[in-house]
This record gives structure tokens, C-alpha cells and sequence, in this order.
């Protein structure tokens, strides 16, 4: 497979966004490891079994030039924190470095956002850590702000 | 949207379940390893799920914008027909995969693999249970002199070896089948109800989203376990190795293609609004999504093999190789996956009996070509009635003693008899519920 960065310069324009399927897992693995810098074939079908037989209608990828450059993750759960009304959870997401500032997450989350409605959620969560300013100003541009929920932790 | 839930009357459901005590009696387990498996997983039901707000209006062919039929009368009498075909032939796979399944299901040597399978032999047995819904939940008098429980005990009488499609007739070898099986086998599944999500009928046609959904982890079932082997098959002391994969491939590549129908038909289909898609079309499109599967298995392998090379690296090699067909780094073209040419091993279809090896070349020669076949195939496979009976016919037809034509119809076995259930000899599948309320069978078994 070509990578997408060797084809995004000249189709830009070439995006589409489809649910994700069994055969995005070795680009998912890519693009986590350009991000990540690590290998983690495993992880991701592990993770893409459980979002395929869960609702694969749900989770996205989005191509460019026909290769896949992003992907986002998530499901309408309900009941979980005491939130007993429908959720979409937005869980992993990641596109390509190089095919960053094209509106890939924007794409991305649009798509979700939308099933998830239809799936009749009508609040889409997600939780960023603090350090990730990035991620959070994403997320702060997709329309999501801060909830009345504190995220808390105890280190064992 | 939830999906609406249906139960079939209480005969059908009952004859479903005692067919499943027999043919698949693995189902009670799903109910214990559920939690272990599929945790926050919905239990699983077993009923016909409809979609609901599917389009109205005859979305393909010559009525197309015209109201969608919601029973048989209403259907043009062509479409009618060949609906009833597609139903039978649907539910033969449903019903004809679990009894494939069943036979290497205890072989598996991981035990999520062996859980994920069988889920999907329950989710088969549940698509089986909606084309049965199908066919008992309107009047197809107008269409057939069949009635609905002699439909029904047709389909449950059905063994390997006597269903309609040929991919449904094969024997698996070991539980390497049952994988490769859903990621080749199940996959033209997937082609098909996706084909038919434009459905003219719309009760088939709201059938489709539940069951499209189900089968996106059939396939996941399939490839995520040949990823871990290719990634295994990089170690020296590898049990599942490249080369026995590539065989497996080799063994339902062509029933897979054959599973399309012929290339040069179903217009008709189309023309009469029951798909959305030309034979040839949908097996292209099958091809390029079996080569992009074959690709990243083959690019799991290469990161194992060569552990030391980059990803970029890794897959510039793997590119190299596939192109040039030649050795390069260390690394072969015969030690990766790769789909047989689409004429290779044909019995059916435009490429039938053409003696076409697996790189595409013809070869004249009869017993080569048998040859060529022979070592391209699973070892167990070969002493199958399946491969004989094919030898046999492929002398035949290169003798012409028998014609093409008559080679495609025959079958290995043509076992379609009365439908009389293994445990009484005299007692059918569907039953009057009042005289054996659970058929004999003690109470009857819903994960």
C-alpha cells in the first residue's frame, strides 16, 4: 500500500469518509505508529474487533486519494458514570502527520456525530488529558466544552 | 434506530431448534462465554431483525420509484421468482456454514478464535432463521405450489454436500478453514446483502442492515486471526506456516467467485430491482478487497521477518517483491499470500474447466493441470470426494466425453432428499408443536 502521505500534494481534494472495516486495521496500525512512533498491530485489532462487532456502522476512516490518512472510534453506550441517558463516546482518534490541516478530524467527527444521533444519542462525550492542548483545541472547534463531570483517579 | 425483533411461529421455531440440536450442539456454550468474550455485548437473540426506515420506493431497474412490495403478490412475477431462489439459496449458506464450522470448531488452538467462530455460527444460525421468516411470514402461493413448511424442511434437510452453492459443500480440513473461510467466504456474503439492501421486496430488503452488521465481525473473525499467523509464520518453529495459508486461499478462492453467479449474468437482478450490482462488477470489487486483504497480511508478515527494517523500509521491500515477482532481500514471492488467478480451479462461471493455472497461464495439458491443482491445495483436501469428483469431470471435459455445460451442473453428491431428522427416521424438522412441543429434545436452547 502507498502511503498517504505520497499522494496527498496531489489530491487534496480526493477525501471521502466511510465506516471503518477489518481491512483498515494495518492502516490504523500505521498511522498510530507515524503518531506514536510504535508498533502496535495487536492493540488495534483488539480494539477494531470490539468497535466492529459493537456497531460498525459507528467508527470512520477517512481516505485521501483513496488511502486511508484518519480514523476515529466510538460508540453510543448508555448507563456507564451514572449517565444512564444514551451517549456517543468518542474514543481514539488519529490522523496521518502529513495529512494533518485538511479537515480530516473535522470530517471525521462530523460523521460520528451524526450516527451517533441517529442511534438516538443526543450528547457526544469524550475526555482529553490536560497536557493534550492539541487535542483539546480539536475537540474545542468540534463544539465540545467542558461537562459537569470530574474525571478522577487514584494511583495504585 | 433499534431494529424490530421477530419470533417465527412456534413449529419453525422449534423446528430451527431442534435442527440446531443436531447440527450445531456447540450453541449453549455462547450463553457461558459470552461475558468472557463479548462483554457489554447485547446477549444474543435468536430471531429476524427488520430495519426500520428503509427507503419505500424500488430503488434499481425497470420500477424503479414505484413502492417498494411488502408481500409476493405485489412483486412483478419474474422478480417474484427469482426472490424465492435467492431466499433459498441464502438460507442454504446460513444454515450450510454452521454445519461446516461445526466440524473443525473443537480444533482451534486459541480460545478466542474457537469463541469468536462461534458466534458466528450462532449469528449464521440467526440469518438463517430470518430468510426462514422470510419465506413463512407471507403467501407465496402466487409464486410456488410449495408450501411454506415443505420450503422450510427443505432448507433444514440440507447437508454439506447437498446445498445449492458449491462453497457450502466442502468439508474443512482443520480449524485454518474456518478462518480462511470467513475472510474469503463470508466476505462474498457480505457483497451479496449488501446487493440486496436495495431490495424490490421490502421485507428482504429491511432484512439486510442487521445482518450486514453481523457479518463486518464475521470478517474481522477471519482476518484478525491470519494476521497473528503471518505474523507467527515469520518465526522458524511457526505451525501455521505462509505456505499453508496460501493453500487454504487456494481452496475457496475460486468457490468464493463462484458465489457471484456467472460473470456474464445478473442483469436480470438488477433489471428486476433485487440488486444493485452486475455479477462481473461485484466479483471485480470483490478481487480488489481479497488483494488488499492478502496485502496487509503480507505486510504483517514482512514487519516479523525483517524486524530490523523500518515501516517504510518494510514495505518498500514487500512492494518490491510483489512487482518484480522475484527474490529480493532475503525474501521470496512463494514465501507471501497471493489470490490464484480467477480461472484457477473453476468448475463454474465463464472460466470453467479452462485449465488456467494459478499464475493465468493455460495449461493444455490435462494431467498437468491436475498436477498443478494438486500442489496448490491442502494436503487433506485431496483425498476429498470433492477434489476427485473434480478430476473426474476435468478429464472429461478435456476428453470430450462430457461437455462444459453438463460438467458445471454436476455435483459431488446430490443428497436433497425428504427431510427427515437423524433422530427419528420418520419424524420431519417442522412438527405440529402440539403433539411434540420440543420435539423430543428436551427443553430447547436460547443463548
Amino acid at each position: 500500500m502507498v502511503p498517504a502521505s505520497a499522494i496527498l500534494p496531489q489530491m487534496a481534494d480526493d477525501v471521502r469518509v466511510r465506516p471503518l472495516t477489518e481491512l483498515d486495521i494495518e492502516a490504523v496500525t500505521r498511522i498510530d505508529e507515524r503518531i506514536t512512533a510504535h508498533y502496535r498491530p495487536e492493540v488495534w485489532e483488539r480494539r477494531i474487533a470490539y468497535y466492529l462487532r459493537r456497531d460498525p456502522d459507528a467508527s470512520q476512516v477517512a481516505e485521501v486519494g483513496g488511502a486511508v490518512a484518519g480514523f476515529m472510534l466510538g460508540e453510543v453506550r448508555g448507563g456507564e458514570f451514572g449517565l444512564e441517558e444514551p451517549t456517543g463516546w468518542i474514543e481514539f482518534f488519529g490522523v496521518d502527520p502529513d495529512a494533518r490541516g485538511r479537515d480530516l478530524g473535522r470530517r471525521l467527527c462530523d460523521a460520528l456525530l451524526v450516527h451517533f444521533q441517529q442511534q438516538g444519542a443526543q450528547v457526544a462525550r469524550t475526555m482529553v488529558a490536560a497536557r493534550d492542548a492539541d487535542i483539546a483545541g480539536f475537540l474545542g472547534a468540534m463544539g465540545f466544552a467542558a461537562a459537569p463531570l470530574t474525571a478522577l483517579e487514584k494511583r495504585l | 434506530m433499534s431494529d424490530q425483533q421477530r419470533q417465527l411461529p412456534r413449529p419453525y421455531h422449534e423446528a430451527v431448534l431442534h435442527w440446531q440440536r443436531h447440527n450445531f450442539p456447540e450453541y449453549p456454550r455462547l450463553e457461558q462465554e459470552w461475558d468472557t468474550f463479548f462483554p457489554k455485548d447485547d446477549a444474543f437473540c435468536l430471531c429476524a431483525k427488520l430495519a426500520q426506515n428503509t427507503a419505500a420506493q424500488i430503488e434499481v431497474g425497470d420500477r424503479r420509484g414505484q413502492p417498494k412490495a411488502t408481500a409476493p403478490q405485489d412483486l412483478d412475477p419474474d422478480a417474484a421468482q427469482q426472490l424465492l431462489g435467492i431466499i433459498r439459496a441464502q438460507a442454504s449458506t446460513e444454515f450450510g456454514s454452521i454445519q461446516q464450522h461445526h466440524q473443525t470448531l473443537a480444533r482451534a488452538n486459541d480460545p478466542q478464535d474457537q469463541a469468536w467462530v462461534l458466534r458466528v455460527m450462532a449469528e449464521e444460525l440467526r440469518h438463517g432463521y430470518q430468510m426462514i421468516h422470510l419465506l413463512t411470514s407471507a403467501d407465496w402461493s402466487p409464486v410456488t405450489d410449495t408450501k411454506p413448511q415443505d420450503m422450510v424442511e427443505e432448507i433444514l434437510s440440507m447437508q454439506t454436500g447437498s446445498h445449492v452453492l458449491a462453497a457450502f459443500n466442502l468439508e474443512y480440513d482443520s480449524f485454518v478453514d474456518n478462518i480462511v473461510f470467513a475472510a474469503l467466504i463470508d466476505r462474498v456474503g457480505k457483497y451479496q446483502l449488501s446487493m440486496q439492501k436495495v431490495n424490490a421486496y421490502k421485507p428482504m430488503a429491511d432484512s439486510m442492515p442487521p445482518m450486514l452488521r453481523e457479518e463486518a465481525f464475521h470478517l474481522a473473525t477471519g482476518v484478525i486471526p491470519m494476521r497473528r499467523w503471518c505474523e507467527e509464520a515469520a518465526k522458524p518453529d511457526a505451525l501455521i506456516t505462509m505456505a499453508t495459508l496460501q493453500k487454504v486461499v487456494c481452496k475457496w478462492f475460486g468457490r468464493g467467485l463462484e458465489m457471484f453467479g456467472d460473470e456474464r449474468g445478473g442483469e436480470t437482478n438488477v433489471k428486476l430491482g433485487l440488486k444493485d450490482k452486475t455479477n462481473r462488477v461485484a466479483q471485480d470489487e470483490y478481487v480488489l478487497e481479497v488483494e488488499h486483504m492478502l496485502d496487509d497480511l503480507n505486510q504483517r508478515h514482512v514487519r516479523a521477518r525483517f524486524p530490523k527494517l523500518s515501516r517504510d523500509e518494510a514495505d518498500a521491500l514487500y512492494a518490491r517483491v510483489k512487482t518484480s515477482g522475484e527474490a529480493i532481500g532475503g525474501l521470496a514471492p512463494a514465501e507471501l499470500l497471493r489470490a490464484p488467478d480467477r480461472a484457477f480451479f473453476r468448475r463454474r462461471g465463464e472460466p470453467a474447466f479452462q485449465q488456467v493455472g494459478v499464475d493465468g497461464k493455460k495449461i493444455d495439458d490435462v494431467e498437468t493441470y491436475i498436477a498443478h491443482v494438486r500442489d496448490h491445495l491442502p494436503e487433506a483436501y485431496l483425498a476429498s470426494l470433492d477434489v476427485k469428483h473434480w478430476s473426474d469431470l476435468q478429464r472429461a471435459v478435456s476428453a470430450g466425453t462430457m461437455t462444459r455445460k453438463d460438467a458445471m451442473k454436476s455435483m459431488p453428491r446430490l443428497a436433497r432428499v425428504g427431510g427427515a431428522c437423524p433422530c427419528a427416521n420418520s419424524v420431519r424438522w417442522v412438527v405440529d408443536v402440539d403433539a411434540s412441543a420440543d420435539g423430543g429434545h428436551g427443553n430447547g436452547v436460547s443463548p
